[in-house]
């Protein structure tokens, strides 16, 4: 059966584990719950499940494109057009370090950025169920469960103390 | 470090957002005064390009002058966003939360500032074209392949230049991301769905507040090096040099970053007075950032005071006829000794003794004298580098020069201070200059522990 | 990561270990102990052989003077440092740090030797043939005691200013101690912590002054250090006009001084049994540290090199010829693979970081780095330009590099040997770990219930 989301705000954060714990006294597996708030809780602070993430590889890897980047692009367009300049050598290593160095580090960063994008899931053009009172300070648990239990749901949100119960 | 009284999320809403959804009533008229300067500014740049550098008081073998000096200045005002946002958060400092986003965006508009300068330096701005540098890369003649010259620091310059524009526009706009998602919320019609476009359909679950607080670990760590590495390029367009004896010094390099971080910082401080004074923020930029400010500040002028130190000393030091010409020129001949003195006081002295007393630094009158005088100072000091040395640049004295600015120079000067408070005052009423998320944070980590009969501040930490 | 050590028997435990003298550490004394008097050997040896006239012979011997005295100098700077900054992580490190000061005395014995080994400022032959009448040091023209008597006078400012600051941070842990300690412990407590009783008064007064003679320290060792480096290795080499060589000197002394203090609290807490007092989190944050110190090295190292080789002026081409590229290549290699290249691919894993012996790593490297470095710096100096040809203006020629002989390696271990000699009956004398000082944090910091999770609560005293 498909799954229906449903969405519980809560004025306290202790109201809100309350319904974490609520729910997993439930048997709703954590990975069908989540907490949406307008400001970064403590990791676990509302018992939620462990969120694992591969993001330091995107800094690596485009840490390496740009490294070959700057080390091509600097090599190669001195052998293009090999001019002595100041009594320097064709190929010289302090100045390409120096460009090499940029373009890594740009490259890192682009790719981090990218990265953080990709890993936060975003962008989501569809943005699922969601209430503007969170960003007020409300605490949203936004659960996904089967249309059967949606009821059933409902009442454990408020008995959990939610002030509103949301349905799509 | 905890003085503020508890906040409610309505209530930081409420209060910083207002330079968005409530403008003040003289926004408009701030704005239409320093886009006029600028336009003015605007006109000068139009109209030497149109006659050329005689307009200036440019001339052999004095070629860098206002300008350049200016160009360094900005660069130098930039590196307080990575100073402040990166340095502190990697430190985990709490008193770093009202200042990074203010701090950060003073970094990319104050680097967009500086890179106009080369570009009207070049007397023939459309020929830069020919000198960017980003892809798909350009060779200046497609015809017979000549690629720009990447032994040069004229050319490590734009590569810096661009690597830390383009990271500091990207690390803000990670970081907007929740506080565009509460604009949405807040918004209706056209904001809501720019604004809506920017959050990216951003929740806020724990998956997405945790990239986020890893994104600007991560990106601080990233950014970090490229912000010293800018600087360091920008000395080196005078340190490589061996033709102008002043400036071929190995130090150059932390010399002016130290600086940069100095006057960057001294900047901040200063955007983060006005920015209480102007919307009201008594309860996010309390005495305790600022005195926080002057405290990190007494630490960074006491290395630039020692790198500059070095410097003067290693002048001395070969005791070679040519340098010490412009050493001769610096402190003994009359204005320059005087600008001299001037600088060192301005930079030194007199804020640090400003900030070594606790009610000084408490009293927000006082630090922002103290952070103007430290600009005018920092500014002298790129001055006093870049000139004199040239001044003096042969043994020939028949070459030497005194250069006096005319007021072409100076309109334009003017004018780059004006464009980047317009910017400022301009994206206050687009994004919030205190991160909404982070303030919000501190208050759920605000708690106490109680040793006898004191209560004590305290935070929770992760790690 | 985190320790809450139990404050009731903080203090019996710490003193227990103080006076006990485990086999482990009685090997390791008598270990330091033989090769301290191999050090002596060694420096008689060639005293006898080559006497005090030249200062070529030297340069190994100068380069272990240098390596101590960057430790030791830098080394109490952390505390200083740290405690300005009010990091609490700090606190199980800092008499760590401020032990180094007693091996300082040792700085003082070394450095008597090197003032009759610098050659004098003005030249002793007549400036003939575009010699230079005054050689170019930081003194200009030589002012009265120039440079042996300022340096003197510095080196002796810089110990005694860190034994002050020991003696001051010392002084409420020998308070507790000088009515249990026995034998020479109890009488040296007892003259030394005077009638401090941890009044408020007392606490506030040690509380500035640590932060005054901090203050003094930082500035005093810095200027020092730029004295010892120009003077000793700068100077020496005609043509090496280097602003940022000092920089260089000081940021590589506080590598050495922070490895050196990582390496110890590893020891200790691994083997000495302080597990209980020095968590995680110290080598956590001084990982950190230690990283950003090693990227500031290598960043002030291109600075210098990409200055000097840009200009392709011949005077400088000399200088990185000598200490860079031909002579010392390969000792330059060592240097710049101890000094960053390892340590950076140590610590940039967080796993590492995370851990006691990563840190403890990587502060190893850094102290063979740093002794790259020395050797690379002032054997290079002493043997750069013989005879007259220091009053030169310029290295015509590139040196050979002068390799060491028996005596120069007896001088080197055993002058690492009194380093660790000394350090080592410190440790005997004073509590490694400073109690009031770790008890104080304990007040500040405790585990905390948040919601469903458990954190790290951290006061913020001020």
């Amino acid at each position: 059966m498909a799954k229906e989301p449903i969405l519980g705000l809560f004025e306290t954060a202790d109201n809100a584990a309350d319904a974490g714990d609520a729910l997993k006294a439930a048997g709703v597996p954590q990975a069908d719950y989540d907490f949406l708030t307008d400001t970064p809780y403590p990791e676990g602070a509302f018992g939620e499940r462990h969120e694992s993430h591969r993001l330091y590889i995107f800094p690596f890897v485009g840490a390496l494109i740009g490294l070959t980047v700057g080390i091509m692009l600097t090599s190669m367009t001195q052998l293009a057009y090999p001019l002595v300049q100041g009594g320097k050598p064709i190929l010289s290593m302090p100045p390409m370090a120096v460009v090499t160095y940029e373009s890594t580090m740009l490259t890192a960063i682009v790719f981090t950025i990218i990265g953080i994008i990709f890993e936060s899931r975003l962008p989501s053009f569809k943005q699922g169920l969601y209430d503007t009172r969170i960003t007020e300070g409300y605490i949203g648990v936004l659960v996904n469960v089967d249309e059967g239990q949606l009821t059933q749901t409902q009442t454990l949100l408020t008995q959990a103390g939610a002030i509103d119960v949301v349905r799509k | 470090m905890q003085e503020g009284k508890p906040l409610n999320s309505r209530q930081v809403n409420r209060e910083l957002l207002v330079s968005i959804l409530n403008s003040p009533k003289w926004f408009f008229g701030a704005l239409a005064v320093l886009g006029f300067i600028v336009l003015v500014a605007m006109s000068t740049a139009g109209f030497m390009i149109n006659q050329g550098f005689g307009v200036t008081g440019l001339n052999r073998p004095v070629m860098w002058g206002f300008f350049i000096t200016n160009f360094v200045f900005w660069i130098g005002i930039s590196h307080a966003g990575v100073m402040l946002s990166a340095i502190l958060r990697l430190s985990k400092a709490e008193w770093r939360r009202p200042a990074t986003r203010a701090a950060e965006i003073l970094t990319v508009f104050s680097l967009m500032t500086a890179m106009t300068m080369p570009l009207i330096h070049t007397g023939r701005p459309w020929r830069t074209v020919y000198w960017i540098y980003t892809l798909p890369f350009v060779p200046y003649d497609y015809a017979r392949g000549i690629w720009p010259n990447i032994r040069t620091p004229l050319v490590w310059d734009p590569s810096a230049v661009y690597t830390y524009l383009t990271s500091s526009i990207l690390f803000v706009l990670i970081a907007l991301i929740p506080d565009f998602a509460v604009l949405r919320d807040r918004t209706t019609g056209i904001s809501h769905r720019i604004y809506g476009m920017l959050a990216m359909g951003w929740q806020g679950n724990a998956r997405q507040w945790k990239l986020q607080i890893i994104a600007g670990v991560l990106l601080s760590a990233l950014i970090l090096p490229v912000f010293v590495s800018v600087h360091s390029i920008v000395s080196w367009d005078f340190g490589m040099a061996v033709s102008v004896k002043s400036w071929h010094s190995t130090i150059f390099a932390p010399y002016f970053v130290v600086g940069a971080v100095h006057s960057g910082v001294s900047a901040v401080a200063l955007v983060l007075i006005i920015l209480r004074y102007i919307y009201g923020w008594q309860n996010y930029i309390r005495h305790e950032h600022i005195d926080a400010l002057a405290r990190l500040l007494i630490v960074v002028a006491t290395g630039w005071f020692y790198f500059f130190v070095m410097e003067v000393i290693f002048g001395f030091y070969g005791r070679e006829a040519d340098e010490i010409a412009v050493r001769d020129l610096q402190f003994t001949v009359s204005p320059w000794n005087i600008w001299m003195m001037i600088f060192v006081g301005l930079t030194y002295f007199a804020p640090v003794a400003i900030w070594l007393s606790r009610s000084a630094r408490r009293n927000l009158w006082i630090m922002s004298l103290a952070c103007i005088i430290v600009n005018i100072g920092m500014w002298l000091e790129r001055f006093l580098i870049i000139v004199p040395g040239l001044a003096r640049k042969q043994l020939l004295t028949f070459d030497w020069y005194t250069y006096r600015p005319s007021s072409v120079e100076w309109i334009i000067i003017i004018g780059t201070f004006a464009l980047v408070s317009m910017l400022m005052l301009t994206i206050a009423r687009v994004a919030p200059l205190i991160p909404l998320y982070d303030i919000k944070e501190a208050e759920i980590l605000r708690t106490e522990i109680k040793i006898g009969r004191v209560t004590v501040p305290a935070t929770f930490r992760e790690d | 990561m985190w320790v809450f050590p139990d404050v009731t028997v903080m203090s019996r435990e710490v003193t227990e270990k103080t006076k006990s003298s485990p086999k482990p550490f009685t090997i390791a004394l008598v270990a330091a102990g033989i090769l301290f008097i191999l050090g002596i050997v060694g420096f008689i040896a060639r005293a006898v052989g080559d006497g005090f006239g030249e200062i070529g012979p030297w340069g190994y011997y100068i380069a272990v003077f240098s390596m101590v005295f960057m430790v030791t100098g830098a080394a109490p700077l952390v505390s200083v440092a740290f405690r300005f900054t009010k990091s609490h992580w700090r606190r199980p490190l800092s008499r760590v740090s401020e032990l180094f000061a007693i091996v300082g005395i040792l700085n003082l014995l070394m450095f008597i030797p090197l003032m009759f080994l610098l050659p004098s400022i003005g030249n002793p032959e007549a400036a003939v043939g575009g010699e230079l009448a005054v050689r170019r040091t930081i003194w200009l023209e030589g002012p009265i005691g120039a440079p042996h008597a300022w340096d003197l006078v510095g080196v002796i400012g810089v110990v005694v200013t860190s034994m002050f600051i020991l003696w001051l941070s010392a002084l409420p842990d020998m308070a507790e101690c000088r009515h249990t300690a026995t034998g020479f412990r109890r009488w040296l407590y007892s003259k030394l912590s005077g009638n401090w009783y941890g009044t408020k008064r007392q606490w506030n007064a040690q509380k500035a002054g640590l932060a005054l003679l901090g203050a003094f320290y930082f500035m005093t060792l810095i200027f020092v250090q730029f004295l010892i480096s120009s003077d000793y290795a700068q100077s020496l080499i005609p043509g090496w006009k280097d602003s940022i060589f000092p920089v260089i000197y000081t940021i590589t002394s506080l590598q050495m001084g922070f490895g050196s203090i990582l390496v110890t609290l590893f020891i200790i807490r691994r083997w000495g049994g302080y597990e209980g007092y020095i968590g995680k989190s110290t080598f956590w944050s001084g990982s950190k540290v230690l990283l950003g110190i090693t990227l500031l090295w290598v960043y002030h190292l291109f600075a210098f090199f990409i200055t000097f080789w840009y200009g392709r002026l011949e005077i400088e081409q000399n200088v990185l010829k000598y200490l860079v590229t031909d002579t010392y290549a390969i000792v330059f290699l060592f240097n710049l693979a101890f000094s960053f290249a390892l340590p950076f691919a140590v610590l940039i894993w967080n796993p590492v970081r995370r851990s006691a012996w990563g840190p403890a790593l990587a502060g190893a490297l850094v102290i063979i780095g740093g002794i790259m470095f020395n050797i690379r710096i002032f054997v290079g100096a002493a043997n750069a330009a013989p005879g007259s040809n220091l009053y030169h203006g310029i290295m015509e020629h590139v040196p050979a590099p002068v390799y060491p002989d028996i005596w120069d390696v007896l001088m080197v271990i055993g002058g690492i040997g009194a380093g660790v000699f000394v350090f080592l009956l410190a440790t005997r004398l004073l509590p490694i770990l400073a109690i009031w000082e770790v008890k104080e944090g304990a007040l500040y910091q405790k585990w905390g219930k948040l919601l469903r999770g458990e954190y790290l609560i951290l006061g913020k005293p001020e």
